[in-house]
């Protein structure tokens, strides 16, 4: 994906294994060369956050995932929505999630601050089209 | 062992009365007494009692009247009126409006009044045993609901991972596989998927909240097609749906019996079939849609298809891979939503299923 030299991905998971997996698959589809991976979403929080004395922040794709011990997906967009804009503006989230809730799937359709929900296991060819799809809209 | 006694109040504005029970009952009960209704409820603010005996002619409240009153904040315990006249009237009022469940002539007689009590003290805890009973059962079916719903996430999301791998190895050419092993891994954790999400079908299908939205046939019927097709390319689907009238009904419960009845039409089909065939055909009416879904497949044998809705039943007559809860998910989803089945084959010939749901929609309102 050359149109977007500076893009960023945030991985965000707590199955190291889909951590792996998903930093692998991202490479194969030259999608970006810079992840960043979180097992943890506080932690991933408190990244982004340190972001604020950048000059400029590089468009940034999150890959969240929804069932995660101590803050799960859902947790982590209620944080993130207070974030100031000159962070939230460059990030675009999409949930990760083997779940089949219809609960979750309303939740995260009704979440203005997510792009997509996407369903474990990643497809190569979708993750690379949804990431395209965002910037092709700007 | 004082906690197992039966516990009884005994309210009379007569005091040598209150004192003659006690002489004659205190070796058999553990006796309260108080000579007016007000103070009957002070007492039963501090002691839990079994049994409640009340004077009916008393000043100021009635026994009647006192019952009335404590018969919602306290149903507990079993109420007895002990009338020294026979007002038949009040007694016979009493009794059906069910503030009573016994009265007792004045003088009274101590066997009598004994086995009144024990008949009532028997009353008083089988009601309670019953209550504990649903308590506990509520809360195992909870419990077992909760279960069920997060084992099968948690199962999910492992098999997800291994599938994730699968799909890496061969985009990345990294695992060198001449047998097909990953093709065979792969499969074997697609059907286990598969069972885990009948299960997860089975959960919500048992705790979700029915809810009416128009459905428009044609655009489900589509739906599950589409998803199907591409399991067995050859068969021909043939869609007929003849709805001239709006349909609501319960769309999760509605898709998820579509695509058993689909899913097993596609399924058991003849395994060197020329023309395989799936018909579905809809005829929406005012008050009900029928539903019917025809295959030409291997047919179910006459003897087994009494036991077809059951759970966890499976026809020993052919090798398809399949968990025996597709049919009992339909039937279960049909009783919540108020539908019938009705299922007719011929061994060999393929098999039919009709299914009515009825129309909720209200029309002309």
């Amino acid at each position: 994906m050359n149109s977007i030299p500076d893009l960023r991905i945030v991985l965000i998971d707590d199955n190291e294994i889909d951590l792996l997996l998903h930093e692998r698959l991202i490479a194969i589809q030259q999608i970006s060369r810079t992840v960043l991976s979180f097992n943890n979403a506080n932690k991933a929080l408190e990244y982004l956050s340190s972001n604020v004395t950048l000059p400029q922040i590089p468009p940034t794709v999150i890959l969240l995932d929804i069932q995660m011990p101590e803050m799960d997906g859902f947790e982590f967009l209620r944080s993130f929505d207070s974030y100031p804009n000159k962070i939230k503006n460059q990030c675009y989230i999409i949930m990760v999630s083997s779940s089949l809730d219809f609960g979750d799937i309303n939740r995260t359709n009704a979440n203005p601050l997510v792009v997509r929900l996407l369903k474990k296991p990643l497809q190569p060819r979708e993750l690379k089209e949804v990431i395209e799809g965002i910037f092709k809209e700007q | 062992m004082k906690n197992s006694r039966i516990r009884i109040l005994y309210i009379d504005d007569e005091v040598h009365n209150l004192n003659a029970f006690r002489a004659s009952f205190r070796r058999s009960y553990e006796i309260y007494t108080a000579t007016s209704a007000l103070e009957g409820r002070q007492l039963l603010k501090g002691i839990d009692v079994h049994i409640i005996i009340a004077d009916q002619k008393m000043p100021v409240t009635t026994g009647v009247e006192f019952f009335h009153d404590i018969k919602n904040v306290l149903p507990e315990p079993i109420r007895i009126l002990l009338t020294g006249y026979t007002d038949v009237e009040d007694i016979i009022d009493a009794i059906n409006k069910g503030h009573i469940y016994s009265y007792i002539k004045k003088p009274w007689d101590e066997h009598e009044l004994h086995r009144t009590i024990n008949n009532a003290y028997e009353i008083y805890n089988a009601r309670k045993q019953l209550k504990e009973k649903i308590v506990e059962l509520e809360k195992t079916n909870d419990e077992l609901n909760r279960f069920i719903y997060s084992t099968s996430h948690d199962l999910r999301s492992p098999l997800m991972s291994v599938l994730g791998i699968i799909n890496l190895s061969r985009l990345d050419n990294t695992v060198t596989d001449p047998m097909g092993y990953m093709d065979m891994i792969e499969s074997c954790v697609v059907k286990l998927d598969g069972f885990i999400q009948k299960i997860i079908e089975y959960y919500r299908n048992s705790r979700l909240d029915v809810e009416y939205e128009k459905i428009d046939f044609a655009l489900l019927l589509k739906d599950c097609t589409d998803t199907f097709k591409h399991q067995n390319t050859s068969i021909d689907f043939h869609v007929d749906v003849d709805q001239p009238f709006d349909f609501k009904g319960d769309t999760f419960r509605i898709s998820v019996i579509l695509n058993n009845l689909i899913s097993n039409a596609v399924k058991y089909q003849k395994p060197d079939a020329q023309s395989p065939k799936v018909n579905l055909g809809v005829k929406v009416e005012p008050h009900k849609a029928t539903i019917r879904i025809e295959d030409n497949g291997i047919g179910i044998l006459s003897e087994h298809l009494n036991n077809i809705f059951k759970m966890f039943f499976r026809s020993k007559n052919n090798n398809k891979p399949g968990s025996g809860i597709g049919l009992y998910i339909v039937k279960e989803a049909l009783t919540k939503i108020g539908g019938t089945i009705s299922v007719d084959s011929q061994y060999g010939e393929g098999t039919q299923f009709e299914i009515t749901i009825p129309n909720r929609n209200e029309f002309d309102s």
